[in-house]
């Protein structure tokens, strides 16, 4: 392998894996407030994939940013939607945290069915609202809508973060990830605090779906797939932990690109799985993840 | 008329009847306390003030009747609580800690003021603002949770078990620290199993038993009261 075509794998497995970042902060964000894993998200993708090039197709190529926004926003209203119709009567009710799961489950296999029922199996090319063409520096070869799609997701990464870290809401979503009902007592509508909290995941969603459509192409079981590597990255970081998930979602990339290119596609689930059940063997708390005990 | 009244109070755990239509007097300015044995009913009707369980209507405060939702008795009543086994949130510093205690207010300046005051109060929390909370003592959590109550400017502040696995001397504190509140005007609710020590520091007592009032008085007629004596203050409780 030579210097040039490592460097330009290594971009191409940060690009993707700044994506898998999205996914995996979407799913970190709620796993850190509700504690359970929201498999629904991967549908949200989906849907919003779909959203995006339909919206694309009826409005004859509209700027890209109308096509990000339409389906950003979508994203939310369908997080939102499944909250409401799936997980608000759990809370309520205090139910056990698996409810939470089996219902995203349902969710997640009823959004795509629903996709599927509506628009079969097939995969639609979505038309290109980004650059396509290459760049070349230094001799090696970037595609410029891999490198849109980093810029895209590292600009929402930061912004996120900055609002997580230094922002009053932010602060809200940490405690309320701590203790919800100590945060109640500080004066937080908790509940309040949720339902932003799946309205952030959803804008993620929703923008995530756009972008893998781009790059890939649309179809029902788009954010499915791809939920999985969003959720391998967030096992890997630390369930919860929006550091580890980001870090972990790269590093996947990373390591995808270069186990397709060496070993080809095919192999690269088993490689992805096989390093998501060594960190659970051997480090089950993930990358950040650590051990806090309250002093009683 | 009483700052905090409650008339025929009610909280249900299921079916399980945990406050049996209880009549409580919290007079603005003082130091009440309630005690009682473990699993007496204390902590739920602190719990049914904040409006951390579901009660009927029976509490009014300053007249009118008290909101059941947390958020909004903190908030529009300005009644805080402190709860049982601090709960401050690890993993957030000392400083982030007192900033959610000051949640609803808006008042960048004053914020920055509150920390300060509760800065001078515990200078153990200023050499410490940037650690994780987690991370500190049992007494020194205590003193932030106490702080951090007080951040929300409470016209009451509910205390539960704040003397719960202290050694005697950090519990002296806590006591003193406790006057030192209500020396400020503002009106303290102290739920406590440390009989002895809570009924030399209120004004006014409470003895729940199976979620009902037993006995009620100042501290001192509590203190030479031969029943609480003899339950409560007996040498177990030395």
């Amino acid at each position: 392998m030579t210097g040039k075509l490592f460097i330009q794998l290594l971009v191409n497995g940060i690009s993707i894996g700044a994506v898998y970042a999205l996914i995996a902060v979407g799913f970190a964000l709620v796993f850190s407030v509700l504690k359970f894993s929201n498999f629904s998200f991967g549908g949200t993708i989906s849907a919003c994939a779909f959203i995006g090039f339909f919206f694309q197709k009826a409005f004859n190529q509209p700027p890209y940013w109308i096509t990000v926004l339409v389906s950003s926003v979508a994203g939310v209203l369908i997080a939102l939607t499944v909250d409401l119709l799936g997980f608000n009567r759990i809370r309520k009710k205090n139910s056990p945290k698996i409810y939470y799961f089996l219902s995203s489950v349902v969710f997640a296999i009823m959004i795509e069915q629903i996709l599927t029922v509506f628009y079969g199996t097939q995969m639609y090319a979505f038309p290109s609202i980004f650059a396509t063409t290459t760049l070349q520096i230094g001799g090696i070869t970037f595609s410029k809508l891999d490198m849109t799609i980093l810029a895209i997701a590292i600009s929402l990464l930061v912004i996120l973060i900055i609002i997580i870290d230094k922002t009053k809401l932010g602060l809200a979503i940490r405690a309320v990830a701590i203790n919800s009902n100590t945060s109640r007592l500080m004066g937080i509508n908790s509940s309040v605090i949720i339902v932003l909290t799946f309205a952030i995941a959803g804008f993620l969603g929703g923008i995530t779906g756009v972008m893998l459509g781009q790059k890939y192409s649309v179809y029902a079981s788009l954010g499915p797939s791809m939920m999985l590597k969003g959720f391998i990255a967030s096992v890997i970081g630390g369930l919860g932990s929006l550091g580890g998930a980001i870090v972990a979602a790269i590093l996947l990339g990373v390591v995808e690109i270069f186990a397709t290119f060496v070993f080809g596609a095919e192999i690269v689930p088993i490689v992805l799985f096989g390093i998501m059940l060594i960190f659970l063997l051997v480090r089950p708390q993930g990358i950040a993840g650590r051990i806090a005990e309250e002093k009683a | 008329m009483a700052l905090l009244e409650i008339r025929g109070l009610n909280v249900y755990y299921g079916n399980i009847r945990a406050i049996h239509g209880i009549d409580l007097d919290i007079e603005e300015g003082e130091i009440t306390a309630i005690i009682g044995s473990n699993g007496a009913g204390k902590t739920t009707i602190l719990k049914a003030i904040s409006g951390m369980v579901n009660r009927n209507d029976s509490i009014k405060f300053d007249g009118v009747p008290l909101s059941m939702k947390p958020h909004k008795v903190i908030k529009k009543s300005r009644i805080c609580h402190v709860p049982e086994g601090r709960q401050i949130f690890a993993g957030l510093t000392v400083e982030e800690n007192l900033l959610l205690g000051a949640y609803n207010n808006n008042n960048k300046k004053e914020i920055k003021q509150l920390l300060e005051e509760q800065y001078d109060l515990f200078p153990r929390l200023r050499e410490r603002k940037n650690q994780d909370a987690g991370t500190l003592s049992g007494g020194e959590q205590q003193m932030l949770a106490i702080c951090r109550g007080l951040m929300s400017k409470p016209r009451v502040l509910l205390l539960d078990e704040p003397s719960l696995g202290l050694a005697p001397i950090i519990v002296t504190e806590v006591m003193k620290t406790i006057q030192n509140i209500r020396d400020k005007g503002i009106t303290v609710v102290l739920v406590e199993q440390n009989a002895k020590k809570s009924l030399s520091i209120c004004d006014y007592a409470y003895v729940v038993e199976n979620g009902r009032i037993k006995l009620s008085g100042t501290g001192k007629e509590m203190l030479n009261n031969p029943e609480v004596v003899e339950a409560y203050l007996g040498a177990a409780c030395e």
